[in-house]
Parts: structure tokens; sequence; C-alpha cells
């Protein structure tokens, strides 16, 4: 990422080890075995329960040997035959979709519109926005819950409130996201592409949109995961069998009577994930090249 | 564009108020558009008298005749089962054999029938959802103690006894229970005692032999290593009977108090896990000892690791029978789409052949005739050491049953339950 | 210009009416129930729509539980508190050298670590509690390491309602959005000013407490604030890793009331209460996030 940047700022601290009074190299030793011992205990855990996804046998924590059958073969508890286990994942990457669709696009043109337009409605609306990514989701949940419940709605319990759900929950991540490019961005080219006759929309189609493609790309991958992730929502607005999703399958049988196919399910969301992250990662690369902008992305994710 | 970089002003005390006055005409607009608070599709108007009526309770010395709403009648009789249809199932996880769903799927298959099994943890959200009416549940797994409120909210269809023709496969007790009178409503789906689950090779003493087995809960020796169900019935009646009590549906002021007082010990002394898993639990060694329905037991069976041998599962209910006896119940929800599927999966959980294969899943007995204690363990359902796990007819004389409370009993019990779960 | 002092409001109000219908009506919703009624047959909440009619019943009942004679909300509200603190006492001390060294010394090393540190987030959250409650069982891998494969005789039952499994777990689930603030934070302070304390004479220690601690305040907040609201209404971490009430949370106070009958109400005020103590942090980072959105 900045590698050159870092080299240099290597290279200072270690010309300082002589002036300086304390040993910085010797304090980054400690520093890297804490690092490292915090990765281990980060991700160790979670490799294991993807190991035992290949479990041949039923048991989660004695190895019996390599097998998909957990996946493929067995035909009740397999993720390709058991209906309940294949309906969790794919009701997960549907919500993921749907989710992704309609949050991205609602919250570029409201971070544009909040960039732009000053006044006590859009100040009111970008603190609302900013709250829901704080509040507690259960509050958000129940709410949503009662609402569905007792007002006459046009919409269900289910895939539809779950969206709704999703979408309130997630609108944050793009306009965070949005803002804080657009802020580096600036109105300068806009107002020249006004000059050279283009129309306010044009402007902002033909110029700035280009110029936001990579927060775009990457409030999109950040909303996806997080769907993925997402518990406490989907629970709550859920309704049936077709509604439950692979956290809500974790939880339920989780404390019963799991068998590996529970990390298998788990284990397909993961690497769903991944899969959208790295490509995210390399699409991301070829736009942010040449555009200086490569620490956005992580950037606004980590002052969230 | 400096200027216009003004800083987003802070939200002033004055503009909430302005806020909140906004909430007001809101309000209005909100209350235009509430759904009514009574559960079915829609319907506003029934719930209005339903909350009028007070719940009428049925019990062994009151039974009771449900009335049939003149909007809520029988489907007629010979009717062609939907087509292509789903039918949405309501129970407890692991509650139905996934064979038996699959067996009445291809029964129907020139029907194009499609069954999905949606799941709760305990009756009072499962309630609560069916209430909503948002999810069109066809067919639900009640416990009697809900059924007053489930006909008077007109949350459940009387039943077209033509499609059922299975129903002499029952008991006869069941073919006209108390709580039920003629089976308008429902047919019975399975019976239970509530006792005590373990595995012998974890806990050495005979629990059985103590004078009050019960205590084993209050025993500081199993701290940590025990569970009790997640169901406020079970585990309120288990303390009033440890208590010596003998009415598991008291009002009684003092015993319940006791019964809590006993139960916020038992989070001291014991600290139990408050769960459904028993039958998972025990077997994997996860608890020592739980508080578990007899069925729960014979499931156990098949969740035993690889390499351990039945034997070492036990199960204790007291041998007088005086303990806690219930049946759960099928019903077709009004809420459903598909009424006559609906009869047909009932009719099709009544054949002796269909109960047994489910009882070989579930573990749960069915109440079928057929099916005596005697033919239970030659079947192989029941091994030899759980068969205090044998529903007998008998126990349903002697045995303590939970009955529909009232609705301010029910809050008390709710209460001292939501004591209990808080961990005091 | 007339076009474009309208445009910007036909691209945010379908957002501002989504905010609206969908965020700030379900919250009302809460109110309604909080102050409503409760069907006499059912008990099941009836929502009072118009605010002049509101009932304070269920809020007395709240807070009688809390603080009144009766009072058993107070034990989970008060475990609560206590497992929080911990945890977010324990997520940053963890933090804080791994978003020092991540940002400081990681070197030619620190997409990586960055990478890695990222990982959980594209993690679900229930697989990580899944791969404890795997390591965790009592013949699970934890204790077998513990007993060296069963050398020693201690069969720890973890997953039995201990207070200390379900706090690592809290620290396990909640960390990761500790390290990034932070670490965002640490990354900001320039090198050249700490060259420049220590040019003045400043020992490692004085670096530390002068410049970095001081110059970290913001990022160390928005972690503890990232990590701690979550927590508050946290009731799955609870179930896996326990199950036993002894070590109920105020989310599992509110989720096992909000389906029961007659307690809907209840757990909506509870809800509210929990909501208006953390509306103080919650504005608190939400202006100062919009400030420095509008600053940088």
């Amino acid at each position: 990422m900045s590698g050159p940047i870092t080299v240099t700022d290597e290279a200072n601290s270690l010309s300082h080890v002589h002036s300086a009074p304390d040993n910085a190299p010797r304090k980054s030793y400690t520093l890297a075995t804490i690092t490292f011992i915090y990765l281990l205990w980060s991700l160790v855990p979670v490799a294991i329960a993807v190991l035992f996804s290949f479990n041949s046998g039923r048991s989660r924590s004695v190895w019996q040997g390599f097998s998909l059958r957990w996946y493929i073969w067995d035909p009740e508890g397999s993720v390709l035959h058991n209906e309940s286990l294949r309906s969790a994942v794919v009701h997960t990457l549907v919500l993921g979709v749907i989710t992704t669709a309609i949050v991205v696009p609602l919250g570029v043109l409201f971070a544009l519109a909040l960039d732009r337009w000053r006044g006590r409605v859009p100040s009111g609306a970008s603190f609302a926005v900013l709250l829901s990514f704080v509040v507690p989701e259960i509050a958000l949940a129940i709410g949503l819950l009662f609402m569905i419940t007792w007002l006459a709605t046009p919409f269900e319990l289910g895939t539809t409130a779950q969206v709704i759900g999703l979408i309130t929950f997630q609108l944050s991540y793009p306009v965070v996201i949005v803002r804080a490019r657009l802020l580096t961005i600036g109105t300068h080219y806009e107002e020249a592409a006004r000059d050279l006759g283009a129309s306010p929309l044009g402007a902002v189609r033909r110029v700035l949109l280009p110029m936001l493609y990579p927060a775009i790309f990457v409030s999109a991958i950040l909303v996806f995961a997080d769907v993925l992730d997402n518990f406490v929502l989907v629970r709550y607005l859920s309704a049936n069998a077709a509604s439950e999703t692979t956290s809500m399958k974790i939880y339920n049988t989780a404390r019963a009577a799991p068998t590996p196919a529970l990390n298998a399910i788990a284990t397909l969301i993961l690497l769903a994930s991944f899969a959208v992250v790295i490509l995210g990662y390399l699409a991301y690369r070829k736009w942010g090249r040449g555009q200086g902008e490569e620490g956005t992305g992580l950037g606004s994710m980590a002052a969230m | 564009m400096s200027e216009e970089q003004q800083p987003i002003r802070p939200v002033s005390r004055r503009r909430l108020l302005q806020a909140s006055a906004l909430a007001i005409p809101t309000a209005g607009v909100l209350a235009a558009c509430a759904r009514g608070s009574g559960g079915g599709s829609g319907g506003g108007g029934a719930s209005e008298s339903a909350s009028a009526t007070s719940l009428q309770l049925a019990s062994p010395t009151n039974p009771v005749k449900w009335p049939i709403a003149a909007d809520n009648q029988p489907i007629a009789s010979g009717l062609e089962p939907e087509q292509g249809a789903t039918l949405q199932i309501y129970n407890y996880a692991d509650y139905l054999n996934p064979e038996v769903v699959t067996a009445f799927e291809k029964k129907y298959e020139k029907y194009g029938v499609k069954v999905a099994v949606s799941t709760f943890n305990d009756y009072s959200e499962a309630l609560a959802k069916i209430r909503t009416g948002t999810t069109p549940f066809d067919v639900y797994f009640p416990s009697y103690d809900a059924i007053g409120k489930l006909v008077t909210a007109s949350l459940i269809r009387p039943l077209q006894h033509s499609y059922i023709t299975n129903i002499g496969n029952v008991f006869p007790s069941f073919q006209n229970p108390w709580y039920d009178l003629e089976w308008q409503y429902t047919v019975p789906y399975v019976l239970y005692t509530t006792g005590m689950g373990w595995r012998a090779d974890k806990i050495a003493e005979d629990v059985g032999a103590r004078p009050n087995p019960y205590d084993i809960f209050w025993d500081p020796k199993y701290r940590e290593k025990i569970a009790v169900l997640d169901d406020y019935r079970e585990v309120i009646g288990m303390s009033l009977l440890r208590n010596g009590g003998t009415d598991v549906n008291t009002g009684d002021e003092a015993q319940l108090n006791a019964a809590r007082d006993a139960m916020l010990l038992m989070n001291q002394t014991t600290k139990p896990k408050v769960t459904i898993t028993g039958y998972t639990d025990i077997p994997e060694g996860r608890t020592d000892l739980s508080l578990v329905w007899s069925g729960d037991m014979i499931a156990a069976v098949q969740y035993l690791p690889e390499g351990t041998k039945a034997d070492i599962l036990r199960y204790w209910f007291p041998p007088s029978g005086k303990g806690l006896v219930n049946n759960d119940l099928i019903v077709a929800l009004k809420g459903g789409n598909n009424p006559v599927l609906s009869h047909l999966f009932i009719n099709f959980m009544l054949d002796t052949e269909i109960a047994t294969k489910n009882m070989a899943f579930v573990g749960y007995q069915p109440p079928q005739v057929a099916l005596t204690p005697e033919a239970l363990v030659a079947a192989g359902l029941i091994p030899e050491n759980l068969k205090p796990a044998v529903v007998l007819p008998s126990y349903f004389d002697v045995g303590y049953r939970q009955l529909e409370l009232s609705p301010e009993l029910e809050a008390k019990y709710q209460a001292i339950w939501q004591q209990f779960k808080a961990g005091g | 210009m007339r076009r474009s002092r309208l445009l910007w409001p036909v691209l945010g109000m379908p957002a501002i009416a989504w905010m609206a219908v969908f965020f700030l009506i379900p919250l009302y919703v809460v109110l309604c129930v909080a102050f409503g009624k409760v069907d006499p047959v059912f008990r099941s909440a009836i929502p009072v729509w118009n605010p002049l009619e509101w009932s304070f019943t269920q809020l007395a009942i709240v807070v009688d539980r809390l603080v009144g004679p009766d009072n058993f909300y107070l034990p989970p509200v008060l475990r609560t508190i206590a497992y929080v603190v911990i945890a977010v006492a324990a997520c940053l001390l963890i933090a804080f050298p791994v978003a020092w060294f991540t940002a400081r010394h990681a070197g030619s090393h620190k997409a990586l670590v960055l990478t890695l540190l990222v990982a959980p987030f594209w993690i679900s959250y229930m697989m990580r509690m899944l791969a404890w409650v795997n390591l965790l069982q009592n013949d699970g891998w934890v204790n077998k390491v513990i007993s060296l494969n069963g050398l020693l005789p201690t069969e720890q039952a973890w997953l039995s309602g201990r207070p200390t499994t379900v706090i690592l777990g809290l620290i396990y689930g909640y960390v990761p959005y500790m390290i990034l603030p932070l670490f965002a934070a640490l990354d900001r302070i320039s090198p050249s000013l700490l060259e420049a304390a220590r040019d003045l004479g400043a020992g490692g220690f004085d670096v530390f407490r002068r410049v970095i601690l001081p110059m970290s305040i913001p990022g160390v907040a928005a972690g503890m604030l990232l990590v701690c609201l979550p927590m508050m209404g946290d009731y799955f971490t609870n179930d896996l890793l326990s199950g036993s009430p002894g070590t109920s949370m105020i989310g599992n106070l509110i989720n096992n009331s909000i389906t029961t009958p007659g307690q809907s109400g209840q757990a909506a005020a509870l809800l509210l209460i929990v909501l208006v103590v953390l509306s103080v942090p919650m504005i608190w980072y939400t202006r100062s996030t919009a400030r420095s959105e509008v600053r940088s």
C-alpha cells in the first residue's frame, strides 16, 4: 500500500537509534509479538472451524479425516441435500445482493445531496444517518418489528422486512464513504464542467460520478459483507424457514445438535465474503491507480 | 468553497422540541393505519369482541366444547387439495421427522405439494408471531394450555372430520378430550411427561432414590453441570412440586412466592442452564443432568457419540405417576392459505405407520392405540433402560396437567419466569 | 442556477423519505408501545399513537424493577455494566499495542498486517462465536490443550454459565472495531513530531504520555464507543456461550421479554431507558463525526 513512505519511516527510526535514549527496535519486538499473538488468537479459531467443516465424522472437535461429506455427499445433512441449510445460504446471499443494489444508489445520491445542499433538512438528515450508525441494532430491529406488526404497512415480515431493515441500517456506509471522497474532490471539476456548458445533472453524471466510482465500490463491498454478517435485524424481521439466514441458522442450532454442516454453511458465506472483497480490491486497485487515493476506503472505514 | 463549509449545526433543544411537536400530528396518521390488535389476516372486527369476552378455561373437571363462529366454519368435504402449494408448518426444532415430511410430499406429489417447516424456541414467541398474522402458517403444534386463546382469537380453524379418517387410531380418551370436546379444533400429536434425564456414567447416584428427587437441582455438588427446560410452566411447575405442592396451576400467592424463591436459590446454588436442547446436551456430555421431557431422552439415543452405548441413558419420572403429564396437539391455523392440505397433513400424522416413523426421530410417543408400552420396547423404539420414559395412559388419571391460566395468573407466572431468567 | 438549487433536494429526497419512514417512525412506534396499553385477554401490547394519551404504567413497572423493592432488573444491569467495562478495557489494552505496531513498526509488512486485522470484519460474528463454541466444548480443543491432551484431569465446563467465557466472547467479538479507529488515529501522528519530541529531550515514556496519548484520544474515544454501544444490546454472545440466567445481560432481558405476552411494553420501556442513557455518547459521537467530516 503506502510502501515507500513506511520504508523511509522505518529508516528514520533506525537512524535515530543512536541518538534516541530508548531502544526503538527492541520495543517493536515486544509489540510485534503482541500483534502476532493477537492475530493468531483472532484468526486461528475461525480456521479451525473451517477445517472441521471438512470433517468426515459428525464431531466438531474430533478430527476423523478429510471429506466433503457435509458439503456434498451426506444424503440428509449436507448443504447440497439439506433444503434448510441450502436455503439459508441462498437467502443470505440474496439479501446481500438486493440490499446492496438498493442501498448504494440511495446512499450515493444522498451523499451528493448532503454535500451540496445547505439547510436544516439536510443537516437533520445527516444527523439521522450518523445516528442510525450508532443506535444499537436491537432498537431499530424492535422498532421495525413493532411497526410492521402493528401498523397496516404493506410490508410483511420476511424478506421484504429484512431488506427494509438492512437498507436503513446500512445506509450510513455509502453516505459516509462517498461524502469523505466528495470532500477531497471539492467542487472545481464540477464547476469547470459547468463552465464548459454541462447541465448540473450532466456535470454530476459525467464528471463527479466517475471520480466517485472507487468510493462507491468500497461502500458496496462493505455493505454486502456486513449484510452477510447481520443477525439481530434479520432475526427479528424474519417470518419462516424461507427467511432464515446463515447467522440465524448458527444461532438456532449451535447449541442444539449441529453437525459440521453448520460449519460448512458458515464457511461458504465466509468464502462469498472474501471473494467479493478480493474482487473488489483488484477492481479498486485498477480504478484507484492514478487517483492517489488508495487509503480512502480503509481510512474512512477506520474513521467510522 | 470554504464559505460553503459551514459546520453542521448541533441539534439544539429547541429543534428537538420542534421535532417532537411534529410527532403529534404524525400520531394521528399512524393511528389511522394501525393494524387491528387481534390476529387473523387483517380482520380487526373479530379481535374487538375477543378482547371483550373473558377467556374460557378448560380443565378435566370443566370440559369445554368450544363455540364455532359463523365466520369460521369448517371447510366443505371432498375438496381437492391446493395445487402446487407450499404447506407452511410452524413447530419446535427437531419436533417432526424430516422423512415424514418427505413422505407427505411424495404421497401428494401429483398436486405438487411442498412443505416448509419453520421453527420457534418457545410457545410465547410462537403465539406472538401467529397473532401478528403476517405469515400465513398452515399447521401448528400447540399445547392445550393455549387453546382458549387460539379459539377466542379465531386463530385456528374448526376441523372438517370427513378428511380425518385416522382419528380412530388414537386413544379413545383423545377422541373426546376435555380441552376440546368432540375434537372440533384439535387432534392429539404426542404425549410426554416431564422428568429428569441423565447419563449414568456422569451421575453416580440413583436420582430416584432421593427422598425428594427434585432436590438434585439445588444440590451444590452439581453446580454448572445441570440444566432446566426453557419453559416457564415446566420450571415453575417442577418447583411447586418440589416444595410439596400438588397444584401446578395454583394461584396461591404463598406457594408461588415460595416457588419463585426456590428458583432464585437454584440460580445461586447450581447455576443451571436454561435450554430445550437436553436431548443432545445429555448424550453428548455437555450437561450431566437436566429437567427434560420424556421424548427428549428417547431422542437422545440418536445423539450419543459413536461408541457410547445407549444403556447409560436414564430417565426418572415419579413411578406413582404424580408428575407433570401433558400432550401436544396439531391444529390448522386460520391464517393459512392451504386448508385442505392442512387437513390431509393432520390425517397423515395420525396414520399409525407414519406416527411410529415420526416417533423414531422425535422420540415423542404418539397416542396410538397400537403403540402399547410393550409394543414400543419390542419395536426397539424405546430401549429397556428408558422404560420410565414411556407415557402410560394411567398417568393421565393421576398426573398433574398444565392448564390454561387466566390472563392475570399468566402474568404472574411470566413475571416469576422473567425474574428467574434475569439471574438475580 | 435555479435548476442547480433544485437538483440536490431531488437527489436527497428518496433517502430522506426513507429515513423518515423506516428510521424515525419505528423509533416512534417503540415509544407508542412503551407508553401503550396491554390487551386484557392476550396480554399483547396495544400501542397508543397519540402522545397525549400515553400511559406511564409500563415505564413505572420497569423503573420499579430497576430501583424499587423488587429490583430484579438491577442485577443484569449491573452485570452488563461490569462485563462491558471489563471487555472495553481489555479491548483497549489489546488494541493499543496492535494498532501502534501496525501504524509505526510494521514496516514492509504493514499492508499484510492491516489485511489480517481487517479480516474479522469479513467473517460473520456468528461464525466467530461458533468457532469458540466448538473449541470450548467439554471435549473441545481448549480443554485438550489445558489438560495437555488428557494428562491432567482438568475438565473445565467453559460453556456452563461462566462470566469469564462471556466476557472473553465479547472481547473476541468486538476488539476489531476498536483496532481500526485506533490505527487510523495513530497512523495520523506524524513521525517528525515524535522525532521533534525526542530531539527536545523527551524520554520514551514522556513521548508516549505527552504526545502519542493525547493525540490518540479521538481514536480511543471512537473505538470505545464503537465496541461499547453494540455490547449494551448484545444478547446472542451470552446465549451462545452461556445459556444460563447467571450471566444474563440487558440485551437478554429485552430479548426475552419482547415476545412474551404482557411484557412487550416493558421491553420497549427498558429499551427506551437504555437509549436515553446511551444517547449522550451517541449524540456526542455523531456530532464529533459530523464536525470532523466538515473539517477534513
